[in-house]
């Protein structure tokens, strides 16, 4: 299996000298004569002028090596996967490849926008006392296993870089809601979470670069599954602000309820929670709960799915953002024959579908502001197809054992739709075509 | 002297398990687990049963790895993580404790707000301490019974607190992981000698699963709000 848990490996060394500096994720260590081995093929190639990115075992695992400023080198272990399955055993041995890769290589970009944010770029690259680096970097660990081990299936940030939104049934008062409370809080940059979802921001929030924006959803999870009431955080912003920490304050309005504003040295905690929080958002606490219902459909219910969706993601390429939605599976198609997928697995499939679509046939956009270091390497995954073609495939679609998928593309949007066997063919660019156009005209997505 | 205080002699000890409790109690708790509040709710008495609630600021001082953040997620009533990780900023948690004053019969639930802070953070963020500092009405040390270091350094923590800091405030002394008696670092003796030095309230407490938590957490909570009660009304200038 492609994401089987726990069997990716997490490498982080210093660039110059190979010392390790930390190991995170599967259960078994790699043996420090291995990782030695893994670091000393890298290095050779630079000697050489060539800089290895990834490969692939004999046994079906795979590396991916990246180095960050020039300091720090992370490195993905994947052990072997099974033989395709799924969406890959449709494809070929490559396809499974490629979308590993792609996988792998965000993985590593998140986990270096982590430290980053956590810790500073200066620490990380002017590190003079790698001992204290060394313990200084564990305060990242909470993040970084959050991100190795995708614990919330529905949350595809990390792998699109795209926010994972939430269309509240009513946008208005919550976004006036949190860029007053922004305001008050002597901030530009605020964000209402539901569910671990963005369901509203400022203006500025939507300005930092998109991976900010998930990696901040990320840890803003994270405090939201501790239960803690309010925080205090330091933060670098990695592209925005990556030497200088901010203070992200958060508070727990109602559990599954957040709203955090990125802020200066004042208001403090304790001001802001005692003078700000119920002033603004008590008024509201109807409103959030009528968000917190709609739960993972993460759509309204002005939105009506046809029965035959079994979840769907649904980019907005402009301004990066996603939602992915289940609908609720028990009411909406009782019994199938064959049965649908349960619904931890339907996100698997939705999650590799993404995978396969963004690596053969759709362009991928890098978000602005991206450091594409080592030149190319994402525009490698598409190349072969794209290049040969003077247009751009619109439409995709791949029928498995488990279910039916279909991809489209418009200039503004992509969507990934996965529908049961029992949906005819045929009908599928028609069900992708309104799930669309319905979602838009209800929302304004 | 708040230190002085005898345990009980303000607010009935183990109310918890008289049967008048039982109806607040209920309104912190859910299917025999604490009840989460979000900053916007709190427990609702019924419009005849009129409660006051007291808020309160209580900061969890000690050593990195000693148990703060776990120590809050337990009295809380929240899931302990397995795993340790650093705090690496300020992370606040909110408990309700309803109490009984006992010349009066009035209740109070006592709304504890526990911070929090990584020590990490604290030594790399120069505005994290004061923040804590501000306003705070209590102050718990922390040392774990499986580390001897961080119970000889207590010392040493209460004296830097208590020159850095103006206003005096409730102060107690809690022993974490003493569940892990098979690690245990400590003997009953030091405890005691500490105690009889420093004129200090030591509690005992472990992380386990299984504990019934109001029994558990019921002594430290009762303690804590007769402290505290008693400071606000030594501030206001009241007989108690």
């Amino acid at each position: 299996m492609m994401f089987q848990e726990g069997s990716i490996q997490l490498v982080c060394l210093t660039a110059s000298s190979g010392v390790p500096l930390f190991t995170r994720g599967a259960s078994r260590q790699l043996p420090f004569s291995i990782i030695g081995s893994l670091n000393g093929v890298h290095m050779f190639g630079s000697g050489q002028g060539v800089t290895l990115s990834s490969c692939e075992t004999e046994g079906g695992g795979r590396v991916v090596w990246r180095v960050f400023q020039d300091s720090v080198m992370l490195i993905a272990v994947n052990a072997s996967q099974q033989a395709g399955q799924g969406v890959e055993s449709s494809g070929q041995g490559v396809e499974s490849s490629k979308g590993e890769r792609l996988h792998l290589q965000r993985l590593l970009e998140n986990v270096w926008n982590c430290m980053v944010m956590v810790l500073g770029q200066d620490e990380l690259v002017n590190a003079k006392n790698l001992e204290r680096l060394k313990r200084d970097l564990r305060s990242c660990f909470s993040l970084v296993d959050e991100l190795l081990e995708e614990r919330r299936p529905g949350i595809l940030g990390h792998l699109t870089h795209c926010a994972d939104c939430l269309l509240p049934p009513q946008p208005v008062p919550l976004q006036e809601a949190v860029q007053s409370f922004a305001k008050a809080a002597d901030s530009e940059f605020g964000c209402l979470l539901i569910h671990g979802r963005v369901a509203a921001a400022t203006e500025m929030w939507w300005r930092l670069a998109p991976q900010e924006i998930v990696l901040l959803s990320a840890v803003m999870r994270a405090l939201s599954d501790s239960g803690a009431a309010s925080c205090d955080y330091p933060v670098f912003l990695p592209q925005g602000s990556p030497t200088v920490a901010h203070r992200l304050l958060r508070f727990q309005l109602l559990p599954g309820a957040d709203v955090c504003v990125l802020c200066g040295p004042t208001p403090s905690l304790h001001g802001a929670e005692s003078t700000l929080v119920g002033r603004f958002w008590s008024p509201l606490v109807d409103n959030l709960r009528d968000c917190l219902a709609i739960g993972e459909r993460c759509l309204p219910s002005s939105v009506t799915l046809r029965p035959d969706v079994l979840a769907l993601l649904l980019i907005n390429r402009e301004n990066h953002r996603s939602v992915s939605c289940m609908p609720a599976p028990s009411c909406a198609y009782p019994q199938r024959d064959p049965p649908s997928p349960s619904e931890a697995r339907c996100w698997e499939l939705l999650k590799r579908f993404y995978i396969f679509c963004m690596t053969r046939y759709f362009k991928q956009e890098e978000a602005e502001g991206t450091t594409e270091e080592e030149g190319g390497t994402h525009q490698g995954n598409t190349e072969d197809f794209v290049n040969g073609f003077s247009h751009q495939p619109l439409k995709c679609y791949v029928i498995t054992d488990e279910c039916k998928s279909f991809a489209l593309q418009t200039p503004q949007h992509q969507l990934f739709l996965l529908t049961p066997l029992t949906a005819p063919t045929f009908a599928l660019n028609t069900i992708a075509a309104q799930t669309l156009s319905s979602i838009i005209a209800a929302t304004g997505f | 002297m708040t230190q002085a205080l005898k345990h009980g002699s303000i607010i009935v000890a183990d109310w918890h398990r008289c049967k008048d409790s039982k109806e607040y109690f209920s309104k912190i708790l859910h299917k025999k687990k604490r009840k989460i509040f979000g900053l916007l709710e709190s427990p609702v008495m019924p419009p005849h049963v009129p409660v006051d609630t007291v808020h309160y600021k209580v900061f969890l001082s000690g050593k990195s790895g000693v148990g703060k953040s776990a120590l809050a997620a337990h009295l809380a009533g929240l899931k302990v993580p397995s795993t340790h990780y650093e705090t690496t900023g300020i992370e606040t948690t909110v408990v309700y404790w309803p109490a009984k004053l006992k010349e009066s019969g009035r209740v109070l639930f006592f709304r504890f707000q526990l911070w929090d802070c990584g020590e990490n953070a604290l030594r790399r963020f120069d505005h994290l301490l004061p923040s804590c500092k501000e306003k705070v009405d209590a102050v718990l040390f922390l040392f774990s019974f499986t580390d001897r270091t961080s119970f000889d350094d207590l010392a040493n923590q209460i004296t830097k607190w208590n020159e850095s800091s103006g206003s005096p405030v409730v102060t107690m002394v809690v022993g974490t992981k003493f569940d892990l008696f098979m690690h245990c670092d400590l003997s009953e003796k030091d405890v005691r000698g500490f105690q009889e030095t420093w004129q200090l309230p030591v509690f005992r407490m472990g992380c386990g699963e299984d504990d019934d938590r109001l029994d558990v957490t019921a002594p430290l909570f009762n303690s804590l709000a007769e402290s505290l009660w008693l400071q606000d009304c030594i501030i206001a200038g009241q007989q108690v």
